[in-house]
């Protein structure tokens, strides 16, 4: 176990169960050293379950956690030089700043001059200089966090967990916040594993994205393989700023030209369905895929307008189809859209995703260009 | 106030009825207020006089001898000051010897148990043990017991032991009341998760997070709880009664009562007594005051 491409942390089928709940289910999951890995999903997936797995504040069900080439099954949480942070950053409230930074250091009986070393270097980074001798509650949420991103740097940890620590900031401070995690991380280098349901966070900040339902890992990609091509239906919908539309219907084959039939009727481009036989299917595309364009142009969709939802210079339109659907399509702020209109809607055909009835998504097909 | 004055150029520019009722209002609504403040402070002064004169008259009787104490106008003021009564207390009983006793006894029941309540209420509030529930269960049907069904077995237990008459036949039965492990374990629930599991991954063990991270920050908690048991057991009467046969080891209560019975009636010297035993009882509470306010939980978490 010492090529250097040996996993840091690695998960063999890791299970754990509360009663009988299943809260992680066989979970395998190899992260390299220095890897940024994003755990996604919604509030009670058991991405922050599995994260205390590795941290050993909860005990496995079964299966195999390995930190270093360490099999860590039967360490204790202090013996596997992982540092966490918190979502509520569990800063000792009865310590000053200093005191809070330093504490893991003392514990391992360390020289002063060493942890007063190891503090400095720590609050310079953080630019909390000024703050070493306040208490928590003197403290702003974005103060307290970086005390607690400080502590676990203060460490100089084998891999870092951080479970939602950016989920109490308010979202100024939350992008800010992201940005300063980025840069330390890549000043650092250590090996991250980072919870968080906001999928914002996850795409911007992830080498690597595992997305999780009901306990089960769905898709483990680097942030655009999860975006472009989504493994099913649930991750098509999940990941994204908007979800991905969906519609169910049947590929049909009509004198040589294939075509979709669902809500509305949709001519295919032969490429990304070779391979896939006529049949029930579930068609996904994303909104920045949709375009709008002049009328008349064969193979469109057309509808109205119901919504508009403007997010910086993007506007993402509800457009509800002749067929009772709806389609979200993003367009420029400065086409000026408004409320009420018809459009006409081309459909980036290399970008479709196709999915089984199911919702897996079939073998071909995708935004694989 | 304010708005008396906002309204008063208005007369000048409307010279109207309004102008002139206003004021006449505002006045009013002050004049009820200061009526509702001076029955407020009548009742509570009243609730005070209640509390208060039965502590001044013992104080008061504590100083005088047996005429003037029945003397007829009573005297309200403690003048000439007599300390017969005192020196009596002092010198022809062992009030001072029961008094070391009781602080020995309280106090040491008190430090005891706030150690092991914490302990066993960390315990049963965070770590995970099997059957924390069943054992939470039986304590809260202890707390249920009176202590009156409890007194024949536990004096015939602590006669097998041969430790009756001693601090110990004292002591031991006070420490196994389940109510200081429900009020610390209630007291730790509301500490986060979280911060513990932060030391665990600093490397601490249990004893240490429980020591240094929990012990702290429920210091609050830990006054209030000796508070209770120190007056609690300061006060105790009816297992000191039982579990004590010699004057040398018996608790204030028991001596004090006792002198009704051995000294016959001399109520300046049961007075004094009642005067003489508040002073420990109120140093320990004074004392203690301050630490109610301890430095509070905002700014480990955000809530």
């Amino acid at each position: 176990m010492s090529a250097p491409s040996d996993p840091a942390i690695e998960m063999v089928d890791v299970c754990k169960d509360y009663g009988s709940v299943r809260a992680v289910q066989n979970v395998d999951l190899a992260i390299a050293e220095g890897e940024f890995v994003v755990l996604l999903g919604p509030s009670g997936c058991g991405k922050s379950t599995l994260l205390k797995l590795v941290a050993g504040l909860e005990d496995l069900s079964s299966g195999e956690v390995y930190i270093g080439g360490r099999l860590a099954n039967y360490l204790k949480p202090g013996d596997r030089d992982v540092a966490m942070v918190f979502q509520n950053y569990a800063l000792y409230p009865h310590m000053t700043v200093r005191k809070n930074l330093g504490f893991p250091l003392h514990r391992q009986r360390k020289a002063k001059s060493f942890v007063t070393d190891r503090v400095d270097f720590a609050a310079d980074l953080l630019h909390l200089q000024t703050e070493l001798d306040r208490y928590p509650d003197e403290l702003s949420g974005g103060q307290r966090q970086r005390v607690a991103l400080g502590r676990a740097i203060v460490r100089e940890p084998f891999a870092f967990l951080m479970d939602e620590p950016l989920s109490n900031l308010d979202a100024l401070l939350r992008v800010q916040m992201r940005t300063e995690l980025l840069r330390l991380h890549r000043r650092v280098g250590r090996t991250t594993i980072y919870v968080t349901h906001d999928q914002t966070e996850a795409m911007t900040m992830a080498d690597r994205l595992v997305v999780m339902r009901d306990g089960v890992v769905q898709q483990v990609g680097p942030p655009d393989d999860v975006y472009d091509r989504p493994v099913n239906t649930y991750v098509a919908t999940f990941v994204g700023a908007r979800s991905m539309n969906l519609f169910e219907g049947r590929v049909v084959t009509a004198n040589g030209n294939r075509r979709f039939e669902g809500p509305f009727s949709l001519d295919l481009a032969a490429d990304p369905l070779s391979g896939i036989a006529d049949g029930e299917i579930v068609l996904g595309v994303r909104p920045e895929d949709v375009s709008v364009c002049p009328d008349g142009a064969p193979g469109q969709l057309t509808g109205v307008v119901e919504l508009g939802e403007r997010i910086g210079g993007d506007v993402y339109l509800n457009v509800r189809m002749p067929e009772g659907n709806t389609i979200v399509i993003s367009v420029d702020a400065s086409d000026k859209i408004g409320e009420g209109e018809s459009l006409c809607m081309q459909v980036a055909q290399d970008k479709l995703c196709f999915f089984g009835a199911d919702g897996a998504r079939l073998s071909t097909g995708g935004r694989d260009s | 106030m304010a708005t008396v004055k906002q309204v008063e150029p208005r007369p000048a520019a409307r010279g109207g009825a309004a102008g002139t009722n206003l004021p006449r209002e505002a006045r009013r609504a002050h004049r009820r207020r200061r009526l509702g403040s001076t029955g407020r402070h009548a009742a509570l002064a009243f609730a005070t006089l209640v509390f208060v004169v039965p502590f001044y008259y013992v104080i008061l009787a504590s100083v005088k001898n047996s005429n003037q104490i029945f003397s007829y106008p009573p005297k309200l003021l403690p003048f000439p000051v007599y300390l017969g009564n005192f020196k009596e207390l002092l010198g022809q009983t062992q009030f001072l010897r029961w008094m070391l006793n009781t602080l020995i006894v309280a106090g040491s029941v008190a430090a005891i148990k706030v150690l092991i309540d914490s302990m066993a209420g960390y315990a049963l509030a965070k770590l995970q043990i099997t059957g924390k529930r069943i054992i939470f269960i039986l304590m809260l049907i202890l707390l249920m017991v009176p202590l009156s069904a409890l007194i024949v077995p536990l004096w015939s237990l602590i006669r097998m032991l041969g430790l009756l008459d001693t601090y110990w036949a004292l002591i031991l039965p006070a420490l196994a009341n389940p109510l200081g492990v429900f009020l610390m374990r209630q007291f730790i629930l509301g500490l986060p998760s979280d911060l513990m599991n932060a030391a665990r991954l600093d490397g601490m063990s249990e004893f240490s997070i429980y020591w240094r991270i929990v012990l702290p920050l429920i210091k609050p908690g830990l006054v209030v709880l000796a508070v209770i048991i120190f007056t609690d057991q300061y006060v105790s009467f009816i297992w000191p009664l039982i579990a004590t046969t010699s004057n040398n080891m018996e608790l204030l209560t028991v001596g004090v009562a006792n002198l009704h019975a051995r000294g016959g009636v001399n109520f300046g010297l049961w007075s004094a007594s009642a005067v003489m035993s508040l002073v420990p009882i109120a140093i320990v509470f004074f004392a203690l005051q301050r630490q109610f306010m301890s430095r509070s939980l905002t700014g480990a978490l955000k809530q």
